[in-house]
């Protein structure tokens, strides 16, 4: 078989599967053993969503539970306890409304601007204003997880997967209805295998390390803070 | 402010230094007593891992306290792991195909030197100056960064213990904790020597915001990030990512190109394969009952979207896995999940560090995957550096019986020379055979063969005694040498049985 048209990895490609097929080409499927999943007690929605909160919380995440209309007063409250005057949000966003409600409500000594994430990250300048002039910033959540505090975030064209990266506070509002027992029923019940989308996140807290001597430190690289509004 | 870049090495020529078949780690393994020596000697080394192993043993143990559940899963992912790798061949072109149809690239290769060109001219071809990389030991294999460098790309680790490691011109000592081997007050002391204006401190809030100020900057103009992957998913495409700091997620998100390596046994079959292996994988690691991030990509930035990387590609490495894969006993080394239970829990590791192995991958699962990468040439000492106590197989979520493959390498590296023309099973098999031993054993098959042997040399053994010398080579370099009896055991007992004999009569 000639490998003269063949690029250096192909060539590698047909060598690795070849060596591979060597040993287990043809070979009986049937025969594997059954896998048997731990079966975990099921809990109910209080349950769950008492421990989603306790297990965000002991992860150093902010959990306050609140009513969708007290949302815009929250992200106020939130900032200005903070010092913070400026919030990056995503245009036509599920949270876009809050945000417009935000601003209506603007006082001349307690005025939020709105920003929205509806440039190209791919431009320096965008990059820049992004790392170095967006200290907080609020997402919506796709669904979340009880069983290790979870929350899904599923990037959008709104809402862009640096949106909930970069900034160094980052607000998510989750639903609890859209809450599941844990990772494995919710990619089961949302048939995930049919429709991943460039990008899922499964984020359990801010970030943070151990890397040095064992002792914990936030704000490793992405968020310092994760505020979590629950609303039912 | 800047940090210190790394200088080019010039003192060795450029076409010796990258031998396709030979990583630099084979010459530090082959030295692994000499480095066992230097770091035994370390009292502060040792308090470091000390430490760092019990705060990690004790984390496991809380997390998975339900020995049902426990038990269970790690059945569980035994059998995902060992269903994958039956399959493996076929997985691997569904997760090309997959992945292609999703937009990310796919490049296959065998050797080390194969898989740096490969991600070299991916850079080059974009005018790439500069990589961000996340967390990845496949290419701390391939020694990515001296490759790199030495072609003037600056290669930046963005894990804060990566980075450390990279800025002491180290590297990892351990493969989830890569800086373990440093205190804080130590790390206090490469920064204030390393990057620019830094007040010296050993609160490690302040060391980590020094490190993410540097690091964040990086992010922000970085041509490209490169990753490791945790599990490839052949029936969607996508790769997955563990971590905790977020710098995955930015060499993931933020730069225009994203290349990750991975090694061609982290392929699983469904999606829904992955659920109880990143709960053990996080457990057994460092007791979180899932890391913060778990980051899923399956696709390049699509149109219209504002941000991702415009190309995603994925190299998918072999490396001596398909010599593994070859023997169906030693193929269990490649259900590894990489999550670094069986080092913490070793007694071997946990006094000697893990520098003192030489290799990529050190501790129990280090010896085990190493000398496939290395040959056993070069590794034959590894194995026989276990008291096989056992915990690292009791331990290890995919139940890899790591105490029995330590003993099969060591019967690999003792086996005679090839002379029947019988099939290698190894590269540098036969390699730790030694003369004398094997004539010694020799004797001894023989005289336990045929009584009269075993009998007239106790005999003069015994009488002969005193001629015993002191010091017995290595044996006697920590013992004293063993005294003989006067006489064997067999005449003590039929004398007595004489005796007695006598009395009853």
């Amino acid at each position: 078989m000639s490998t003269q048209n063949k690029t250096p990895s192909q060539t590698s490609k047909n060598n690795i599967l070849a060596k591979l097929k060597e040993q287990v080409g043809g070979a009986d499927y049937t025969k594997l053993s059954k896998e048997f999943a731990y079966q975990y007690p099921a809990l109910s929605k209080a349950e769950q969503k008492k421990q989603f909160i306790s297990l965000l919380e002991a992860n150093h995440a902010e959990v306050i539970m609140l009513e969708p209309q007290e949302i815009p007063t929250m992200i106020r409250k939130v900032l200005t306890t903070r010092g913070i005057t400026r919030l990056l949000g995503g245009k036509a966003s599920p949270l876009e409304n809050y945000l417009l409600e935000l601003t209506n409500n603007n006082s001349a000594e307690n005025t939020i601007s709105i920003q929205y994430y509806d440039f190209n990250l791919s431009d320096p300048a965008n990059k820049d204003r992004l790392f170095n002039e967006s200290p907080v910033s609020i997402t919506s959540a796709h669904s979340a997880i009880a069983a290790t505090g979870t929350i899904v975030l599923w990037p959008t064209t709104e809402e862009p997967r640096s949106l909930s990266l970069v900034p160094p506070v980052h607000i998510v509002v989750v639903e609890e209805k859209t809450l599941y027992q844990d990772f494995d029923s919710l990619i089961k019940a949302q048939q995930w295998q049919n429709k991943m989308p460039t990008n899922i996140i499964l984020a359990s807290g801010p970030s943070k390390t151990a890397d040095i001597q064992q002792t914990l430190a936030y704000g490793a690289h992405g968020p310092k803070e994760l505020i979590v509004l629950l609303v039912p | 402010m800047t940090v210190q870049q790394h200088v080019p090495k010039q003192n060795s020529p450029k076409e010796n230094k990258y031998d396709p078949n030979e990583s630099k780690y084979a010459k530090s393994a082959s030295e692994f007593r000499a480095n066992v020596s230097r770091d035994l000697s370390n009292d502060e080394l040792k308090s470091n891992f000390r430490g760092a192993m019990d705060y990690l043993m004790d984390k496991r143990k809380v997390a998975l306290s339900n020995e049902d559940e426990l038990e269970t899963l790690r059945e569980q992912c035994k059998l995902i792991k060992q269903r994958c790798l039956l399959k493996l061949p076929t997985l691997l072109e569904q997760l090309e195909q997959n992945l292609e149809a999703n937009g990310i690239r796919v490049h296959w290769a065998e050797t080390i030197t194969q898989a740096n060109e490969i991600i070299t001219t991916l850079i080059q071809d974009k005018n790439g100056k500069t990589v961000v990389k996340g967390k990845s030991m496949v290419s701390e294999e391939t020694s990515l960064n001296d490759y790199l460098e030495d072609r003037d790309i600056e290669c930046l680790e963005s894990d804060m213990g990566e980075y450390i490691v990279q800025l002491a011109h180290e590297h990892p000592s351990h493969i989830i904790m890569p800086a373990i081997h440093q205190n804080k007050k130590q790390v206090a002391d490469l920064f204030a020597d390393k990057i620019e204006g830094f007040k010296h401190t050993t609160d490690v809030d302040a060391l980590i915001g020094e490190g993410r100020r540097v690091l964040r900057e990086k992010f922000c103009h970085a041509d490209v990030g490169i990753t490791g992957v945790n599990f490839a998913v052949a029936e969607t495409g996508t790769l997955c990512l563990v971590e905790n700091e977020g710098n995955g997620r930015m060499c993931t998100t933020v730069p225009d190109l994203h290349i990750a390596i991975t090694g061609i046994e982290k392929v699983v079959e469904f999606l829904d394969d992955v659920p109880p292996l990143l709960s053990l994988l996080t457990r057994s690691a460092t007791g979180q009952i899932i890391s913060t991030y778990f980051n899923m990509i399956s696709s390049p930035r699509k149109n219209g979207e504002k941000d991702g990387p415009k190309e995603v590609h994925l190299v998918l490495l072999d490396n001596g896995r398909s010599q593994a894969f070859a023997d169906e006993e030693m193929r269990q080394t490649l259900q590894c999940i990489r999550c670094g239970a069986c080092m913490n829990h070793c007694p071997v590791y946990t006094r000697i560090g893990g520098h003192a192995y030489g290799t990529v991958y050190p501790g129990p699962i280090g010896k085990i995957v190493s000398p496939h990468m290395l040959g056993l040439e070069a590794t034959n000492s590894l194995p026989t550096a276990s008291s096989l106590c056992g915990a690292c197989g009791e331990v290890c979520p995919v139940k890899i019986p790591i105490p029995k493959l330590l003993l099969r390498l060591r019967s690999e590296s003792n086996k005679p020379a090839n002379t029947d023309g019988h099939k290698q099973i190894m590269k540098g098999e036969g390699s730790g055979r030694k003369k004398v031993e094997a004539s010694i054993w020799f004797v001894w098959q023989l005289m336990h063969k045929h009584a009269f042997i075993y009998n007239s040399s106790m005999w003069f053994a015994t009488r002969l005694r005193k001629l015993m010398p002191a010091k017995i080579g290595v044996w006697t370099s920590v013992r004293s040498a063993p005294k003989l009896a006067p006489k064997t055991l067999h005449e003590r007992v039929k004398a007595h049985q004489a005796q007695t004999k006598k009395q009853q009569s």
